[in-house]
């Protein structure tokens, strides 16, 4: 940890364990949300976007295509 | 050893530092960070980043003992966070998350996340420093969630809630906005909000509690990576929904204006064929609104750039960029009249628009349709303007919309009774101000319009 050369705010690394929890039920009621509104046939097509997903895809993977 | 071509915003990270050699800019990684630059080397970590073209491909120049340099490809324009337009600085942030999961993905980690490690290049975001990837300890949380907060997704929710112009004030806050300022300017409702109470209030919150903790006697509490994934996630799928209030419909600017189909068309002709004479590869439009004019330019150019004061202006451009897969021009957010200052330590760390472009040295500037802006709107004299231009340009396409033009009607009658003070916005004057420093190798009077057109060179440039 010596390459440390900014202050990360030592109240950001105390309450990330909290945000993280937050973050884990939102994210888990999204998926409830989103797998009921399939069911029930809800789901909408997503709109075109200009943003990708977050996943990166892997150097290998990009050379089979 | 000493190199005077140290950049100077190089001096935060003692992992490395940026210089230039020969005008070329490289970069010097020191044996501290040698254990995390070979990891990232031989694992593909970087070749893997270089190919989904999220970092900037760097080639390795020398490698001692005490020493490794490596040269970046060469980005010609750098675009500061508070030159960005809302979406851009939506993908600056997304990228920075996505690289952030990849890296815990594959055992590393982001050691910061300053909006400044992010530019434009190739009609898209890219992070640019190399160096900012270090080894993911177990069960840690992100060292660098506060600065992503006050960097990226603090200045994103203000805008949301107070517009784009809000963006702008990273321009002094070069360290991010401040938690607890960011925390007060949000409205009460966003307390109700789980997502912006926990990664905001709550923070803020946080922040001020252990301000006090001199002793050291608080422990940074453990976090596992399920727990940091979800917090990477939640902060991607918010910020990517997240939307400004304010009209951010485009597009029909054109039609607004006062020209006819012919002499829009007269206009861009005699656009393209004076940058086809002069032979111009590079160029920057100021006041280039969505970047109509630029795209109407058949011959080849290598970069453009586009610049608006008007933020959605700037967005549809950006969205166009995206759309059309272009890989040529770069929009940005500029007032013409408060260009970006240098600022930082020493006024050093970030450079002013004026010295970019300097180095940048545009083939053409185009400023069509602003000079009537500057000199009735900014007050600002055919001479000062004169003096602006021909600071940085090699050739200056201008146009000149004369007295009767409607706009500038317009513009005069909103000076109520100041307007006499403007009589001095005629051709004549225009043209003797601006032959003290330019040349006039063309002059084209648009037909059926009020404008003019003119193709000047500056007098110092042989």
């Amino acid at each position: 940890m010596h390459l440390l050369y900014f202050d990360p705010g030592l109240g950001a690394m105390i309450i990330q364990a909290v945000v993280a929890a937050v973050a884990g039920v939102i994210l888990f009621s999204k998926g409830l949300m989103y797998k009921i509104k399939t069911l029930l046939g809800f789901s909408k097509n997503r709109e075109e976007d200009i943003f990708d997903d977050i996943e990166i895809k892997d150097q290998d993977t990009e050379t089979k295509l | 050893m000493i190199d005077n071509s140290k950049h100077a915003s190089s001096f935060r990270d003692p992992s490395g530092y940026i210089f230039t050699e020969e005008g070329v800019i490289k970069r010097a990684i020191f044996p501290i960070y040698f254990k995390q630059y070979n990891a990232l080397t031989t694992s593909g970590f970087f070749d893997s980043l270089f190919k989904n073209k999220l970092l900037i491909p760097h080639r390795e120049i020398t490698k001692t003992e005490d020493k490794i340099v490596i040269q970046p490809e060469n980005i010609p324009f750098i675009t500061y966070p508070y030159e960005w337009s809302f979406n851009m600085y939506k993908e600056a942030a997304l990228l920075t998350l996505k690289l952030q999961k990849y890296s815990l993905e594959k055992g590393f980690s982001l050691k910061d996340a300053t909006a400044f490690n992010v530019t434009f290049h190739d009609g898209k975001a890219v992070f640019i420093d190399t160096l900012s990837f270090d080894f993911y300890q177990e069960n840690t949380p992100w060292r660098a969630y506060k600065q992503f907060i006050t960097h990226f997704l603090g200045p994103l929710v203000l805008a949301h809630y107070h517009g784009a112009q809000s963006l702008k004030l990273m321009s002094n806050f070069i360290d991010g906005i401040p938690i607890k300022m960011l925390a007060s300017m949000l409205p009460f409702k966003t307390k109700m909000n789980p997502f912006l109470y926990a990664n905001i209030h709550l923070l803020a919150k946080f922040e001020d509690k252990h301000n006090e903790d001199y002793k050291g006697e608080s422990k940074a509490s453990a976090l596992s990576k399920k727990g940091q994934l979800n917090i990477i996630q939640s902060l991607y799928d918010y910020i990517k929904k997240l939307t400004l209030k304010e009209h951010s419909e485009w597009g029909n600017y054109y039609d607004k204006t006062n020209y006819s189909t012919d002499a829009f068309v007269e206009k861009s002709t005699i656009i393209d064929t004076w940058i086809e004479n002069v032979q111009a590869k590079t160029l920057i439009d100021v006041g280039g609104n969505d970047g109509t004019f630029v795209r109407k330019i058949n011959s080849e150019l290598k970069q453009a750039l586009v610049c608006d004061i008007d933020n959605n202006a700037v967005d549809f451009n950006y969205k166009a960029i995206k759309e059309n897969k272009e890989s040529f021009i770069t929009p940005f957010v500029l007032n013409v009249l408060n260009p970006s200052a240098a600022i930082g330590f020493q006024n050093k760390e970030r450079d002013s628009f004026i010295n970019r472009m300097k180095d940048f040295a545009p083939d053409v500037t185009l400023a069509l349709a602003v000079i009537h802006h500057m000199s009735l709107s900014g007050n600002v004299t055919f001479e000062m303007s004169a003096q602006f231009f021909a600071s940085f340009s090699k050739y200056l396409v201008i146009e000149f919309p004369k007295r009767n033009d409607s706009w500038v009607q317009r513009l005069l009658s909103s000076k109520v009774d100041f307007k006499d003070h403007f009589d001095w916005y005629t051709l004549e004057n225009f043209e003797s101000a601006y032959a003290i420093y330019f040349e006039v190798l063309e002059k084209k009077p648009i037909t059926n319009s009020e404008r003019v057109m003119y193709l000047l060179k500056p007098k110092h440039v042989k």
